[in-house]
């Protein structure tokens, strides 16, 4: 009772089940199961569970049968007899190999089994036949109308006329003469073999088809009457697959088709112009990539030079070059192929730097500054790279001529050069003084490190990421 | 019986016949009232004849016994036309279709008949009773592969094509059989009750000479395709639809005179036909088939299954179902049957795989799970789980499903569902599954 009360939860054939296996475990958990066999036996629940099973199997047997194979046994079935000539038309000629037998091709391939059995009409015409000239045996003529079927099979096969399906009569196109030359070698006179090829000719008019089964056309798809059998199935239905068998021949899956077919065209031009993208990215890295490794270069030798300093300007420089990596990792992929007109915009990273208190106009002024020589090459590159250092004001050349202050020469320009490895920038320093600083051209960066240098960096590193 | 005879005969007057009708089966305490009115009705009757199709009576049947039937056609039995010489095609209502057959008048009893009223009722109304009616006629014969595509007109027609086996007997080897259902045979063939097939070839013909004549020439003593199975005189042979399509329609013919639920509607090319046969020094002997599809979307095993009947009961359908499974499981997949079962082979069915899952649990100490029962027995889940079910093995309690093996119960199912037949040696099985044939 309880036990129906509640609707069990669906069973999962992916779930261990436990297997019980003394009758005694479910008599004792199901009070419900154990007395309706109780009541059947008509014993008390006393009993342990194993004389219950016993009683119960001995009542089925008395008259409360369960399907059963006794049951199952009485399903009546029409009967069978025994044919008497058996053992004449079957001969014992039959023995087996020792090893498994193998199917040989069909008999249509093996060529000279005669295919074709005479029916009713055949044996009566054959009988009037011969009651008038005694000439014909059966088997010749099961042979000469198997022949007959065969080359008219050929002859419309020849002609195109075959149809996949039965779509209408089939023609006769074998003619007389041909059939006659054809089997001539069977050595039949022409007036039997002219009454057979007229015989079979009005039997195929008749029938309207091969009388031969294997060369009568098979019905076609669409033709529902159930006396028609053994359809060839369209291949599209057979498809191995739902998915391919839902794609049926017609307008909505051509477009579909199409569809599908424009979309991996596009498909395939956005993937184009993306390895196209990538490609100019790798190449502009390599570009950098070799700048960075010359300026190096350039770093090193100016090092030699300026042998007091080399520690601290190698970590500036090295600082430098991995924030300018930072930016281009950085960069939105779209400008990458044009980095050189970045919209003047300040970034985010900097507005932590000490460098916010600059006005933004200034700053304007100064890239506008820097960037008007740009535009006339590289060889003016030097002069707007110079250093903008805070505090300072320029020197002015004309009042240093006049207060006979020289310029410190270039330095010698080493062979294979075309820069000295530094040049000098005057500038008046906060305390009024006037200080030269060594300036590296390549590197852009200034070679000697004074208290100033930290204010510039932020200045510096902005035009090489994006504009140099 | 005599008492029928009487009836049919109308020259000795209406009185005497039902006085003799009475006499020869009368009630032991029969009111005179029934009498009168049985009389009445055996006059009216034997006046009316020939029955109409349609007409409820009790027929003698082969155990000399009255059960109920449906007259399903009738004929003329002679030229000469008397009302009384009429056949009637029967349908008895206790048995399965394939016990219909033709019965002479002398084996009604007239004095039980009754029109198809129902029937008749729902025949002038035409309406939703009588649609649903078809419907369950048709649900119940005709839920065949390859017929969803026809609509419901085409199933009726159907219906009324099969309803009468064309064909009564077929000579087969050393045994005459009587047909189970209707076939489609080749218009040709229709007008002969009695066919001759070749036991080895299966070509089918309207004599018996010509039968004769068929086996001087013929070529085979075997099935046409690849032996894959000997164990003693026993032997399996596959065969290939496409490679042998005449003998694979020859047997769909055959078949169909057994089986009730196949279709021959599409051809035999996407099928494997499995033909089991006795050998001796004639030949191996065809005892039963079972055909499979090259490629099933929906994991049937098995499309077809006979024995023939000559052979039947002697375990040769279990040995075919149980091939059936040994080549699935050589292909690594769980399958099933193809449905609907008949009712004898729902039986074949039920007692395999109750005696394949009871040895297992019978067998088995710790815990598992229908999916590792599928997986051990290639029988699929679904079946798995009807079947312990149907048994009340698989019960819930204390919020999980538990399985019931008790050894006791498990026997006792066991020896219900019969003796396993003849066992599959899978050591002796030599075979290829289809898609990894070259």
């Amino acid at each position: 009772m309880s036990r129906l009360s509640f609707r069990p939860r669906p069973l999962d054939i992916h779930k261990k089940l436990p297997i019980l296996k003394s009758a005694r475990d479910f008599e004792d958990d199901d009070p419900t199961a154990a007395a309706v066999t109780a009541a059947r036996v008509g014993v008390l629940l006393r009993h342990s569970g194993s004389d219950l099973t016993a009683a119960a199997t001995a009542t089925d047997g008395e008259g409360n049968p369960t399907p059963s194979k006794k049951n199952a046994q009485e399903i009546p079935t029409p009967q069978f007899d025994d044919v008497e000539s058996y053992e004449r038309d079957y001969t014992r000629t039959f023995a087996q190999p020792s090893c498994y037998i193998r199917g040989r091709g069909a008999r249509a391939d093996i060529g000279e089994f005669v295919e074709y059995d005479l029916d009713n009409e055949d044996e009566e015409w054959l009988e009037d036949f011969n009651n008038e000239r005694k000439n014909l045996n059966p088997e010749k003529l099961e042979v000469l109308l198997f022949k007959l079927e065969f080359l008219d099979h050929k002859a419309r096969e020849r002609a195109g006329a075959i149809t996949p399906t039965f779509i209408g009569p089939v023609p006769v196109l074998l003619q007389l003469d041909v059939a006659m030359e054809a089997l001539q070698y069977l050595s039949v006179r022409y007036a039997v073999f002219q009454a057979v090829y007229n015989f079979w000719k009005a039997k195929r008019e008749r029938w309207q088809k091969p009388i031969l089964r294997r060369l009568q056309p098979p019905p076609p798809v669409n033709d529902t009457n159930p006396y028609n059998v053994f359809r060839p199935r369209e291949k599209a239905h057979r498809l191995h697959t739902r998915r391919m068998q839902r794609r049926e021949n017609n307008i909505q899956s051509f477009e579909k088709l199409r569809l599908v077919r424009r979309n991996l065209d596009q498909a395939k031009a956005l993937m184009g112009a993306l390895i196209k993208r990538e490609e100019t990215k790798r190449e502009f890295m390599e570009c950098e990539v070799n700048l960075q490794r010359i300026q190096m270069q350039y770093k090193h030798e100016a090092q030699l030079v300026d042998d007091g300093t080399a520690l601290s300007g190698f970590q500036q420089v090295s600082s430098r070059y991995g924030s300018s990596d930072d930016d281009y990792a950085d960069s939105d992929d779209t400008t990458t192929e044009q980095p050189y007109y970045r919209p003047p915009v300040l970034h985010p990273r900097y507005s932590d730097n000490k460098l916010s208190v600059i006005p933004t106009l200034r700053i304007k002024r100064e890239r506008e500054l820097k960037r008007r020589p740009q535009n006339n090459g590289w060889a003016f590159k030097r002069d707007p790279e110079e250093p903008v250092l805070l505090f300072t004001r320029p020197l002015d050349p004309g009042k240093l001529v006049a207060a006979g202050i020289k310029l410190p020469p270039d330095p010698p320009i080493e062979n294979g050069d075309t820069m000295p490895p530094f040049r000098c920038r005057g500038r008046i320093g906060r305390g009024g003084r006037i200080i030269f600083d060594r300036w590296n051209p390549l590197a852009r960066t200034p070679t000697s490190v004074g208290q100033e240098t930290s204010n510039y960096v932020p200045y510096g590193r902005r035009p090489p990421s994006p504009e140099g | 019986m005599g008492s029928m005879e009487l009836c049919t005969a109308p020259e000795n007057g209406t009185a005497a016949a039902a006085t003799a009708c009475n006499g020869g089966a009368a009630p032991p305490n029969g009111g005179v009232e029934r009498r009168l009115r049985s009389m009445a009705a055996s006059a009216s009757w034997a006046a009316h004849l020939p029955l109409e199709v349609g007409t409820r009576v009790m027929c003698r049947w082969r155990d000399q016994k009255p059960h109920p039937v449906k007259v399903i056609e009738r004929r003329k039995s002679s030229s000469y036309s008397s009302p009384a010489d009429y056949e009637y095609y029967v349908h008895y209502t206790e048995f399965n279709r394939r016990l219909d057959e033709w019965v002479k008048l002398e084996q009604l009893d007239l004095d039980t008949v009754e029109a198809d009223v129902d029937e008749k009722i729902d025949d002038k109304a035409t309406s939703l009773k009588m649609t649903r009616h078809q419907k369950r006629k048709i649900d119940e014969t005709h839920v065949e592969q390859g017929h969803e595509e026809l609509d419901a007109a085409s199933l009726r027609e159907h219906e009324e094509f099969t309803k009468v086996k064309n064909i009564a007997k077929i000579e087969l080897g050393k045994y005459e059989i009587d047909t189970w259902y209707f076939s489609p045979f080749p218009p040709e063939y229709n007008d002969s009750a009695k066919l001759f097939f070749c036991e080895f070839c299966l070509n089918f013909m309207k004599r018996k000479e010509q039968l004769q004549r068929h086996m001087k020439k013929c070529d085979l003593k075997h099935p046409p395709g690849d032996e894959i199975y000997r164990c003693g005189t026993l032997s399996m042979f596959e065969v290939d639809g496409k490679k042998n399509k005449i003998y694979g329609q020859n047997l769909c013919y055959l078949a169909k005179l057994f089986l009730d639920h196949k279709t021959l509607y599409y051809d035999v090319d996407l099928f494997l036909f499995y033909i089991l046969c006795e050998c001796d020094d004639r030949g191996c002997h065809m005892v039963g088939y079972f055909s499979k599809e090259k490629h099933s979307e929906e994991s049937y095993n098995l499309a077809c299954i006979l024995t023939l009947p000559p052979y039947q009961r002697k375990g040769y359908g279990k040995f075919l179902i149980a091939f059936s499974y040994e080549l699935s499981k050589k292909e690594g997949k769980v399958g099933t049957p193809e449905r609907p079962l008949s009712d004898l082979g729902l039986v074949s069915y039920r007692g395999y795989w109750t005696r394949v899952l009871l040895e297992i649990l019978k067998k088995h100490k710790s815990n598992i799970s229908i999916k590792e029962l599928s997986d051990m027995t290639a029988i699929k889940a679904d079946d798995i789980l009807s079947t312990l079910q149907s048994l009340d093995l698989i019960q819930y309690r204390k919020g999980q499903h538990v399985i019931c093996a008790d050894p006791k119960v498990l026997d006792r199912h066991l020896k219900a569902a019969g003796r396993g037949g003849l066992d599959v040696d899978v050591s002796k099985l030599i075979w290829t599954p289809y898609k990894e044939q070259g």
